[in-house]
């Protein structure tokens, strides 16, 4: 595997102020995502992985430090900039699938495909998920697999460089669990895209490139994995 | 169709209820702009063409008679741009019924083109100067023609200088000055049939009434820039030796007063009105898009995650607000254009306006979509700017209950510990959502008042009618001339008349400290009579032997009261004037009319005479009241004859009319108040179904639940009520003040504003009765409340 970084960060922290208490979500924490690699961010609640996440994503910004995706320096983007780094770069699978409710399994992926000039077939992605003869069918008429996977066609369907997903597999049961992180090994090999699992669950590292553990907003441990397991045959 | 767009046309599915009550109270705003607009646009801009174009005059001056060379004087005038001399005198008609009626005969010089004051003849053929037969020619007004179905060839007969003279018809006609035709001041009612206008050729008025080469009325244009003031101050003084009545500017003009009036308050209802109900809509709108927003919240941060931005989101919600502009103007653009049609076709009985009011005011249809659609865009927008502060990241997450402090009420233990706990539930909610509870509380308050002001419209008018008609004669009649009082015996003695008392009636000029005002004084009998007199507070009042009762809308303009001493000019078209001082006695208020009260000896002595009437006030017996009526009809000295029963009938003929605007306020009332209590009550339901599930899961019925929910209702609600009532009899009040001071016509009746306590009741009652109705429809899902699903959903 080649180990060009796509993005890296630099000795950055986020802290919250809540009320009379400030609370350090992230500490002095330094980290490089590689072009095409599958990376899987460890640790219980608490431990400061969504707020990761949440600065790769451009979600939120760093309290201090610096973060680069490419050359482009995002701690310091203005709103603009971090909507169109999300717009063109960046995909999200989320814990809660957050579908739009009164739009259909396409119409939702189609709400992505819309923002970028080039976006893949939405038919053909649905297709790959498995879901297109359900693609007329609205949120609340699919189980949670399906919801999941409608919510992953909206992701790649703006063929992003870079998907983060946190706890994709956190709302489903183990069998329904593996055949979405199937999906998301397939995206990374097929699209070659970047992707960011952050999980709880120590079992779906074992199917990563690397792995991260984190522990009250530190990064903990970094385990190079030579010989990822195929998602079916993960265990728990 | 954009995703988004998609997305909002199913969110306005799913909210339809919502959306169509917003959109009704739009339209009704829209409705009420277009259609009052229009109509006061068209009616100024048919108003104005006709003045243009038939040269309505800018001044009048009143005299006993002129020689007619004068006029060419006065046309000398610096400022004087055209000078018209006529003849105008009120002569009593014969009317084939046997009925009287009064002519305003007028003359016109003929040929009329360079003419002040020309006619417009609107069926048959103008009257000619040298008429074939031996009957001089007449054009009648409109109304007065249709009233009495006379038409073209017909003859109508007038009396004038003691012997009957016939007129022939040749047709109808109007002029500027004739839009509104109204005897004076005190006749507010029209009576159709009973007064009209009467157009005849000056050469054979001069004839008809033994003036020639004289006129009694001269009419002026002034020149754009010209001091109207200093123009008619030197023309007044030019015909000072000639018995100068009364001169007025075309302002004071009853027709022009009147329609001026009429124009005015359309184009304040314009204002007024649609201002309230856009205002209230965006309210609603900010309210419903607040807390769409808020349950969106997720959703806007996931549009974001996924890379939509602010402004793209932003104009999404916005949309909904716009799109209620959108659809409510389309939809009160096409109710305004109709209903403008029908109130044309209403004006257009009372005004003789010859170019007919119709055209849609492209204006007012471009102004009501701008005014809505930007309301919606600004409620829209202010609303839904939360959405700049939700944080993607953040809002993934579940939103923090907001904190649960305690309300003020929580501070009066000995109150609170006294409520039950859903009592407690519901004033914490109504005083938590603070802004929601004032929109809902606006909204009821003005829909309440709507109610108020449309009935109090009634109760006045009620009262109106019924001091008018206590009066205790059946007929007034009036001479064609003032004669002695001892040739009342000659009426008195009729059959069937059980009771005649004299009267002096004297138009004069009432001055005081610098300030003057034109007034009739009636002399009668000293003493409790037949015309119940009373106070300002209501209290009856007994005619002195001495001294003035003024009535309380000229003591207010002089600024005189109880014990002053004015001065007073008889303005009656025989003898001189006289001048003569007279102390107030007392302060009379009625209704309708500017008229002072004094004893009949000393209205002789300010006259100069003795024993003189010019008229009496009748009782009859029941049954012998044609009889009495035919009988009066038959005596030449006899002008005018005025039947109660006859004026009540014609004033119940108005109050079709009043019904008309009644129903309407009332039913945009409701609606108002429907829908915004439909809207909060959907909302709260909405927000709280999880906690009344709850309620459900732990226990409660149904019954108990909804009773939670409608605690809350009523306490906005019934607040609002009782706010509504007074605010209405404030705007009630503002009306009629408004309605006063925008004309010197309209000073002159002392309107009282009456309002029935019935009528609070029955508004209260019309509101509550509504919003339950809309209350319940808002919250009728709550019997079928999934406990399951609802306590499932994540918030």
């Amino acid at each position: 595997m080649n180990k060009n970084v796509l993005m890296s960060l630099n000795n950055i922290t986020k802290t919250y102020v809540m009320g009379e208490i400030t609370v350090e979500a992230l500490k002095e924490t330094s980290l490089e995502i590689y072009e095409g690699e599958l990376l899987v961010i460890l640790g219980p609640s608490g431990s400061g992985k969504s707020t990761l996440l949440n600065i790769m994503g451009g979600m939120d910004l760093p309290s201090s430090g610096e973060v680069y995706f490419g050359s482009d320096n995002l701690s310091k983007a203005g709103e603009t900039k971090l909507t169109h780094y999300r717009r063109s770069e960046v995909g999200f699978v989320f814990q809660f699938y957050n579908l739009i409710p009164d739009l259909t399994a396409s119409e939702n992926v189609e709400l992505a495909a819309n923002l970028v000039d080039n976006p893949l077939p939405t038919a053909e992605v649905l297709r790959e998920v498995g879901m297109e003869t359900r693609m007329d069918h609205f949120p609340a008429q699919l189980s949670g697999g399906e919801q999941q996977r409608v919510s992953i066609a909206r992701a790649v369907v703006k063929n992003p460089r870079l998907l983060l997903c946190d706890e994709p597999t956190g709302s489903l049961d183990s069998q329904t669990g593996r055949l979405i992180l199937a999906m998301l090994l397939h995206i990374n090999k097929e699209h070659n895209s970047t992707v960011v699992i952050v999980t709880h669950n120590a079992v779906i590292g074992d199917m990563a490139h690397r792995v991260l553990r984190m522990s009250s907003g530190r990064i903990v441990e970094v385990i190079e994995n030579k010989s990822p397991l195929p998602p079916e045959r993960i265990e728990w | 169709m954009s995703i988004l767009t998609k997305k909002l046309w199913r969110t306005i599915k799913t909210t339809r209820g919502q959306f169509l009550a917003v959109t009704a109270v739009v339209m009704l705003g829209i409705t009420i702009y277009i259609s009052m607009s229009t109509v006061s646009y068209n009616m100024l801009r048919s108003r104005d063409t006709f003045y243009r174009e038939y040269n309505f005059a800018d001044y009048y001056f009143h005299v006993i008679k002129a020689p007619e060379g004068v006029l060419r004087q006065i046309e000398s005038v610096p400022g004087v741009t055209g000078a018209t001399g006529r003849i105008q005198k009120d002569v009593p008609v014969l009317r084939d019924n046997g009925e009287r009626a009064t002519a305003r005969l007028t003359s016109y010089p003929l040929p009329m083109n360079t003419e002040l004051n020309r006619l417009r003849v609107l069926s048959g053929r103008l009257f000619e100067k040298y008429p074939a037969g031996s009957e001089a020619e007449v054009l009648l007004d409109p109304q007065y023609a249709a009233a009495t179905r006379l038409a073209p060839g017909d003859t109508v007969k007038i009396v004038a200088e003691g012997k009957q003279v016939p007129l022939t018809v040749v047709g109808a006609a109007t002029a500027p000055e004739f839009i509104y035709p109204m005897k004076d001041t005190a006749s507010i009612i029209p009576e159709y049939g009973s007064f009209g206008i009467f157009m005849v050729p000056h050469n054979q008025v001069q004839e008809i009434l033994n003036l020639s080469g004289q006129v009694n009325q001269i009419v002026i244009k002034i020149a754009p820039g010209a001091d109207e003031k200093v123009v008619a101050d030197r023309v007044e003084s030019i015909l000072e030796p000639y018995g100068s009545l009364a001169s007025y500017p075309r302002r004071l003009q009853l027709s022009d007063a009147v329609l001026g009036v009429e124009i005015e308050q359309l184009q304040i209802m314009a204002r007024f009105l649609p201002s309230i109900f856009l205002g209230i809509a965006a309210l609603v709108e900010f309210v419903m898009l607040g807390r769409l927003v808020k349950t969106q919240r997720s959703q806007i941060g996931t549009m974001k995650a996924i890379g939509y931005d602010n402004l793209q989101i932003l104009w999404h919600y916005t949309s909904y607000a716009v799109l209620v502009g959108l659809l409510g103007a389309a939809l009160g653009s096409l109710t305004g254009v109709l209903m403008a049609s029908s109130l044309s076709k209403v004006f257009a009985i009372f005004f003789n306006l010859p170019e007919v009011i119709s055209g849609v005011s492209f204006q007012a249809l471009l102004y009501g979509f701008v005014l809505s659609i930007a309301v919606g865009a600004i409620a829209g927008l202010t609303a839904s700017r939360g959405v700049l502060t939700i944080q993607p990241a953040e809002s993934m997450r579940t939103a923090t209950p907001k904190a649960a402090g305690n309300i003020f009420l929580e501070n009066w233990s000995w109150f609170w510990h006294r409520l039950s706990a859903t009592w407690k539930m519901g004033l914490r909610t109504v005083f938590r959502n603070r802004f929601r509870t004032a929109v809902t509380m606006l909204g009821v308050v003005f829909a309440t008042g709507m109610l108020v002001v449309s009935f109090f419209y009634q109760d006045t008018v009620d009262v109106m009618i019924d001091e008018y008609f206590s009066e205790k004669y059946d007929f007034f009649v009036r001479f064609t001339e003032p004669v002695k009082e001892s040739e009342l015996l000659s009426i008195s003695r009729l059959e069937g008349v059980t009771k005649a008392e004299p009267v002096f009636e004297i138009p004069v000029k009432i001055r005081q400290g610098g300030r003057s005002q034109d007034e009739l004084l009636t002399g009668l009998r000293p003493g409790p009579g037949m015309q119940g007199l009373s106070g300002p507070d209501g209290s009856p009042l007994t005619l002195p032997d001495e001294g003035l009762l003024i009535s309380s809308s000229t003591a207010k303009k002089l600024q005189v009261d109880v014990g002053d001493e004015v001065q007073v000019e008889t303005l009656l078209p025989i003898g001189p004037a006289r001048e003569s001082k007279i102390k107030i006695m007392g302060v009379h208020e009625r209704f309708i009319g500017g008229t002072s009260y004094l004893s009949l000896q000393q209205a002789n002595r300010i006259m100069q005479e003795d024993q003189l009437i010019s008229g009496a006030m009748l009782k009859t017996d029941a049954g012998l009241a044609p009889l009495v009526e035919k009988k009066l009809n038959d005596m030449t000295g006899v002008s005018s004859i005025l039947s109660q029963r006859a004026v009540m009938e014609s004033f119940t003929e108005q109050l079709g009319f009043m019904y008309y605007f009644i129903f309407v306020m009332v039913a945009f009332a409701l609606v108002l108040g429907f829908a915004i209590v439909y809207n909060t009550s959907v909302i709260s339901f909405a927000e709280r179904k999880k906690e009344l599930a709850s309620l459900r899961v732990i226990g409660f019925t149904v019954q108990e639940v909804s009773g939670l929910l409608l605690k809350e209702n009523l306490l906005q609600t019934l607040l609002g009520v009782a706010l509504g009532l007074p605010f209405g009899r404030y705007i009630a009040g503002a009306y009629i003040n408004a309605m006063m001071t925008s004309s010197d016509v309209y000073s002159t009746y002392s309107f009282k504003i009456v309002i029935y306590p019935l009528t609070y009741v029955l508004s209260a009652l019309g509101g509550i009765l509504f919003i339950m109705a809309a209350y319940r429809l808002a919250v009728r899902g709550i019997k079928t409340l999934d406990l399951v699903e609802v306590l499932k959903t994540k918030d």
